[in-house]
């Protein structure tokens, strides 16, 4: 399969962005269509894998800091999309996709699985702290209420995240080191 | 209009790039995720049940009791019909497959495998078995999503139904709902069935939500009291939508769901509805 597509590409080298984007699109698309649903395996107490969350970590770690944010923006606003418009969850992603690429994990851990499953952990916490900010503005629900449940949220989404970050992270990025190689050649 | 052009040349594909991937973001956002959830009713489509058939009760006594329920509803039409009460027929209902559950952790939605083609109105009220379960916030062509009672943002008015205890329930996770009573000492135990009430704007009067779980007469500004929503909320599969039929419409006093009601009733005028824009 990779092999037809290198000799498509090596054929034909002006798809090539146009397949890059097209792949870079179509995984997106993939994570917003597993969001509503529960398989088991994924689910603990009804809450699932942010997977959106783990894109944008797998986009940002390896880019700059504009790249993160404006990836960040995107999947919020389809994650908005995909529930209710207020509170946006593109203010939590922009942010997560910031503060990746800013990480300098390198310095810290060496193993690309292991740093990536760490940076998922704490920015699912990250993430669902904004929200319930928001929400603490927002009015409408008790604090207490919010604050209570951001605690359940926040553990459960990061455990899950971080143990299905692998699966986002390892074939996308393949993919871009990948084209990333056929452009230094 | 050199350096733009240089500008042009180094950032021209990223900033098209980008503008074409907001603006696609935007516009999914617009149409509330329409093509993301036709899609994903399109791929489930093969793995649906089929819906489960009434159970058929072989008990004697839930027997005779089912018996006696249609004996008084029909007598209470009757009765209804002489003083010049009567609603129009009960409207059928559409049968349709739960396909998904929220796409976040903060917002209590499922979405139906049924949509605006087979009839289903923003504003439908969704049952299941056992009660209410909620209301169709927004259609697609073939899907539609629901607000669940279990909801935060989500307000209905109830009552209990042995005492007529008026009160607003908002929807506290899970299978539970809390009920704020308009009356500082509401004649409310452990038990009750409560009904919407005839003041809610959303549902029709009369259809069952839970039982009272626990009661606290003492919370401060209002008594409250912990209710146990009476439909499987948390392992729905099948859930029947009413559509909103005209004559129904015509005896609620608030018919559109994402506006603020012109005579806002007590329990529903702070309402923020997630769908608007």
């Amino acid at each position: 399969m990779s092999q037809a597509l290198d000799n498509f590409i090596e054929q034909y080298p002006a798809s090539r962005p146009f397949i890059n984007w097209g792949v870079t699109a179509g995984s997106v698309f993939l994570c917003l269509l597993i969001l509503p649903a529960r398989l088991p395996g994924m689910e603990l107490a009804g809450i699932s894998p942010n997977w959106l969350l783990i894109w944008v970590v797998a986009w940002s770690v390896k880019r700059t800091l504009w790249q993160g944010a404006i990836a960040g923006l995107v999947l919020g606003l389809l994650q908005d999309a995909m529930t209710a418009p207020f509170p946006t969850h593109a203010i939590s992603l922009a942010i997560v996709g910031a503060v990746t690429a800013r990480l300098q994990k390198q310095r810290y851990v060496q193993e690309d699985f292991i740093s990536v499953a760490l940076i998922v952990f704490g920015m699912a916490v990250v993430a669902e702290t904004i929200i319930a900010i928001q929400f603490s503005f927002e009015g409408g629900r008790s604090l207490l209420e919010i604050w209570t449940y951001h605690q359940f949220v926040a553990l459960s989404s990061a455990i899950l995240s971080s143990l299905w970050a692998p699966v986002v992270y390892f074939p996308l990025n393949r993919w871009w080191e990948s084209m990333g190689q056929s452009d230094s050649i | 209009m050199f350096a733009l052009r240089r500008w042009w040349d180094r950032y021209g594909i990223q900033a098209t790039l980008t503008s074409v991937a907001i603006g696609t973001a935007l516009l999914i956002r617009q149409t509330h995720g329409g093509v993301v959830l036709e899609t994903y009713q399109w791929l489930t489509r093969p793995f649906l049940s089929k819906p489960a058939p009434p159970a058929q009760s072989s008990n004697p006594e839930m027997l005779e009791l089912q018996e006696r329920l249609i004996e008084l509803e029909s007598k209470n039409q009757r009765l209804e019909e002489l003083l010049g009460f009567a609603q129009s027929a009960k409207a059928k209902g559409i049968t349709a497959p739960v396909i998904g559950r929220s796409a976040d952790h903060w917002w209590q939605q499922i979405s139906l495998g049924r949509g605006a083609q087979d009839g289903v109105e923003t504003g439908s009220v969704v049952r299941s078995p056992g009660g209410v379960v909620g209301r169709v916030t927004s259609v697609t062509a073939r899907t539609s999503r629901v607000l669940l009672l279990s909801d935060p943002t989500s307000r209905v008015g109830v009552m209990i139904s042995r005492s007529r205890a008026m009160g607003s329930m908002r929807g506290n996770l899970g299978n539970r709902a809390v009920i704020e009573f308009y009356e500082k000492n509401p004649d409310v135990r452990r038990g009750d069935v409560v009904t919407t009430s005839s003041l809610s704007g959303r549902f029709p009067s009369g259809l069952p939500v839970g039982r009272i779980e626990s009661v606290d007469t003492a919370k401060s500004p209002a008594p409250e009291a912990v209710i146990e929503l009476s439909a499987p909320i948390g392992a729905l599969e099948w859930a029947i939508v009413y559509p909103k039929s005209p004559g129904e419409a015509e005896s609620l006093p608030a018919p559109a769901p994402s506006d603020v009601p012109a005579s806002p009733t007590p329990e529903e005028s702070s309402t923020p509805s997630p769908t608007a824009p």
